[in-house]
């Protein structure tokens, strides 16, 4: 390949401004995305355990719907399918106030409660059910057993798959430049059309984000030590 | 921490080591050898190249290399060749090119000095210049009633940055491709869209009520179109150069031009003198 690096564009110029900018948009983008996530995950995902069955066709019917259908159709969806029908004094509002934005936190949110609802169901599920009937038996609701002890325990063993469908979700954030969001991908792609240096902002991109995801996992390898239940989960090493 | 940059860095350095250690084939070469000549082009930017409605890849910019740059290095090599088309997109067109995926960009590149640092360009063989595409009676007029308004782009382009820089209260929606953006216009996240006029109506031209939408403002950019290739290459810019000037030269190109251009098409875009002139006196003697 006869190709003279120049890695200085990435620090001449604008692009570090772009690149921070950038990198602070995924970021608020990923962060209130997962808030979304969690919360649905969660919601949906006790509701698929529950003993009455239209609360679990509903949760499935969620899941299902979501998690099946490609990320980048959702995005086209929240940004070109749901504007319309909204009325016309709220939608202009919204257009004038970063819509694609809001698409696209709603698009990532929602696909990845999907998935994090499978999660959190498998983590509810590896719980004896006696744990249940325990938390009923001694005068607690359905919802306070939940509340109370079941989800609490899920949580804290599926660390590690919620950690990797966290990094997922960061990673498939880059897919909201589609509708003109502008992360960090996009920034790279800036980059570019200033220098024409791409390969240099890819790479530049791509350390940013291997970066915040082995930050990210490096942390919750911390929260998945202090929260192991004892005597549930085998420590290894 | 230390232990996993250590890894990356025995991961990358042999990478980085190998590289220019590959041999150097000239294009020409890699042509001969294969036989087969890639370009690089688009796919929704009529009518420079796009997918028709009868699903095929046709278009201005790849009529000129099958009838111009194709046998020009045929002639040069001795023999046949095969053309390839590849889709490739303004941020992923240098990378094409570089890791020797495609030889040639024909679509729709504008030949910038910035450019030029990182590929070499054929002669211009299309002059255009940015305006808006917007919807019939819309208070926008030109680049000087766009403050303050959405306005979408094509990332990548040229266009967008003139507007960055001009007009910084403007609120530039970036798309990577043409019909997400054109998309936005339509349902209204944008009040218009910039892009070169005849990109603008090509667009306007296969929009499902094409009279809906008008292309306004004088042109706020220059753009001349070239076929893009690897840097320091000049044998194969020579060919690719050659095929383009016998087109011109045979009157050929004009023919092409009123194909996709003449008062006819789809897109009728009239050739200036200007342009004309500038076309032709780019041709050098035999």
């Amino acid at each position: 390949m006869n190709y003279q690096f120049n890695w200085s564009v990435l620090w001449s110029g604008q692009s570090g401004g772009w690149l921070l900018r950038g990198l602070g948009t995924t970021l608020a983008l990923s962060g209130l995305a997962w808030l979304v996530a969690v919360a649905l995950g969660i919601v949906s995902g006790a509701m698929r355990t529950v003993p009455w069955k239209p609360l679990r066709v509903v949760a499935t019917f969620y899941v299902e719907f979501f998690r099946n259908v490609p990320l980048l159709v959702w995005m086209f969806f929240w940004y070109f399918g749901v504007p319309p029908l909204l009325p016309l004094a709220i939608r202009e509002w919204l257009f004038d106030h970063g819509a694609e934005f809001w698409a696209g936190m709603f698009a990532l949110g929602v696909y990845h409660g999907a998935r994090m609802s499978e999660v959190i169901r498998s983590g509810i599920q590896s719980i004896p059910k006696t744990q249940f009937e325990a938390a009923v038996a001694i005068g607690l609701t359905t919802f306070q057993a939940y509340r109370l002890v079941i989800v609490p325990i899920a949580l804290r063993l599926i660390v590690p798959p919620a950690t990797s469908e966290s990094l997922n979700l960061l990673k498939n954030s880059s897919v909201a430049l589609t509708i003109s969001v502008a992360e960090l991908t996009f920034q790279t792609r800036q980059i570019e059309t200033y220098t024409a240096r791409a390969i240099e902002a890819l790479t530049a991109g791509t350390v940013i984000y291997l970066g915040l995801c082995v930050g990210i996992a490096t942390i919750m390898a911390h929260v998945e030590r202090r929260f192991a239940i004892p005597g549930l989960i085998a420590r290894g090493g | 921490m230390r232990r996993i940059l250590a890894g990356l860095l025995t991961l990358g350095l042999p990478l980085s080591v190998v590289s220019p250690a590959l041999a150097q084939q000239s294009t020409l070469e890699k042509i001969g050898q294969s036989g087969v000549l890639t370009i690089g082009t688009r796919t929704a930017s009529p009518p420079f190249a796009f997918v028709n409605k009868q699903n095929e890849w046709v278009g201005f910019s790849i009529d000129l290399v099958e009838q111009g740059v194709k046998p020009a290095i045929e002639r040069k090599l001795g023999k046949p060749i095969k053309l390839e088309k590849k889709e490739s997109t303004p941020p992923t067109r240098i990378p094409l090119l570089s890791s020797n995926a495609v030889d040639l960009i024909a679509g729709t590149m504008t030949d910038t000095r910035t450019r030029r640092e990182s590929v070499d360009f054929s002669l211009t063989f299309f002059v255009t210049g940015a305006q808006f595409l917007v919807k019939k009676g819309s208070p926008i007029k030109s680049i000087d009633s766009i403050a303050g308004k959405r306005v979408a782009a094509q990332q990548g382009s040229t266009n967008a940055r003139i507007i960055r820089e001009r007009v910084p209260t403007a609120k530039l929606q970036e798309f990577p491709d043409q019909p997400a953006a054109f998309q936005a216009l339509v349902q209204g996240q944008v009040d218009a869209y910039t892009n070169d006029g005849i990109q603008l109506y090509g667009l306007k031209a296969k929009a499902p009520k094409p009279d809906d939408w008008v292309v306004v403002g004088d042109f706020f950019s220059y753009e001349p179109y070239g076929m893009a290739m690897r840097k320091n290459d000049s044998d194969f810019r020579h060919a690719v150069n050659v095929g383009l000037m016998e087109l011109i030269e045979s009157g050929k190109y004009f023919e092409l031009y009123d194909k996709w251009f003449g008062p006819k098409s789809e897109t009728p875009y009239p050739l200036t003198a200007e342009n004309k002139r500038f076309l032709i006196m780019q041709v050098v003697p035999k």
